[in-house]
């Protein structure tokens, strides 16, 4: 989860989160480039005495086209990689669906068995000593570590949007219509995200918690849960 | 109030938005294109005595010898992350399938007696 007063983004809990995250340094240092530039320029204008001699300037106008063209390449190549990557759906271990309600989620392990859960938020004067005050959910989506899984987003009533920063997810939730992500969580650890589209009074008081496991774990707890 | 991170580990954004400490390879461009510009600006200068130019080329020699040193080392950090991950994926099939029959090493060896 994010700090207090956290401008960054989260540690990397997945390889597409990973990319998103390298992808924004790499925007970050070509904007410092464009900036310094623009800083330089700026400075010399203030010192420019003011005229207008100019009639033709061939010169600046091929800069000024091609410098920008060149930038957009060097931004547009690889987010258009990261975005095709983040469609890639190669053979899922396992399906789970999130359906979003007012102001509730429902989630499904309808693969093997027939297992579903709804996932409330702990209000705060149940919360335990040292949990995270409106982010903590009565029942918490238990993945399997390093394998990939693909979730199926949708929605009772209104908009809602699924959304885990860590793992680089976020999918709206469309009454009436099924879309999916995949994700590959690459440790174990608990994820926290909130649901991101504006759906009414408590949109803020719906929590989403993805918590990674071994196999061993998830079988377990599967197990536990269905019976 | 802040945190352990920010009291013992500060930032430093360059421009206000560039952390040049936790993103890696920023602080090498910043330092590799200082140093550039500053080979550029004085050397033109020494070359034509002309300021105005020679600053120019300065911010020119910056921002490409930043943008340069930048794509070198990314490319370079994206090859050692996959070593890594293959480093990683390969020391933990060996951890799992040694011994048993699915052992790439015993298949190898296995091959080698038959063809003696």
């Amino acid at each position: 989860m994010a700090n207090h007063s956290q401008f960054g983004f989260q540690d990397a809990s997945s390889p597409i989160m990973e990319e998103l995250v390298e992808f924004h340094d790499h925007a970050l240092m070509v904007a410092l480039a464009i900036c310094s530039l623009v800083l330089y320029l700026l400075a010399l204008m203030l010192m420019e005495k003011l005229s207008s001699n100019t009639v033709d300037a061939q010169e600046i106008e091929l800069i000024w086209t091609i410098l920008p063209a060149i930038v957009l390449i060097m931004l547009a190549l690889p987010s258009l990689q990261i975005l095709y990557m983040m469609d890639e759906i190669n053979e899922p271990d396992l399906t789970l669906k999130a359906i979003g309600h007012q102001w509730y989620w429902t989630y499904e392990y309808t693969d093997f068995k027939d297992l579903t859960f709804d996932s409330y938020m702990i209000p705060t004067m149940d919360l335990p000593t040292g949990h995270f005050r409106l982010l903590e959910v009565d029942h918490r989506v238990i993945v399997p570590m390093e394998s990939p899984i693909r979730i199926i987003v949708t929605a009772n009533d209104v908009l809602h949007a699924w959304a885990v920063p860590a793992l680089g997810v976020k999918t709206d939730a469309i009454p009436g219509r099924l879309n999916q992500t995949p994700f590959i969580t690459t440790r174990p650890g608990v994820f926290y995200g909130q649901c991101s589209e504006i759906c009414g009074a408590n949109h803020s008081y719906m929590p989403i918690v993805v918590e990674s496991a071994p196999l061993t774990f998830f079988e377990h707890w599967s197990s536990l849960m269905s019976s | 109030m802040f945190t352990f991170a920010q009291i013992y580990n500060p930032s430093f954004k360059l421009l206000g938005f560039l952390d040049v400490k936790s993103v890696p390879c920023a602080r090498e461009s910043v330092l590799y294109g200082s140093l550039g510009s500053l080979v550029v600006g004085l050397g033109h200068f020494l070359a034509t005595s002309r300021v105005r130019r020679s600053c120019d080329f300065a911010v020119g020699g910056f921002i490409c010898t930043m943008l340069g040193y930048w794509f070198y080392c990314r490319y370079n950090l994206a090859q050692h992350r996959i070593r890594q991950r293959m480093l990683k994926e390969g020391m933990r099939n060996k951890i799992l399938f040694e011994g048993s029959s699915l052992d790439p090493e015993r298949k190898q060896t296995g091959n080698e007696r038959s063809d003696s």
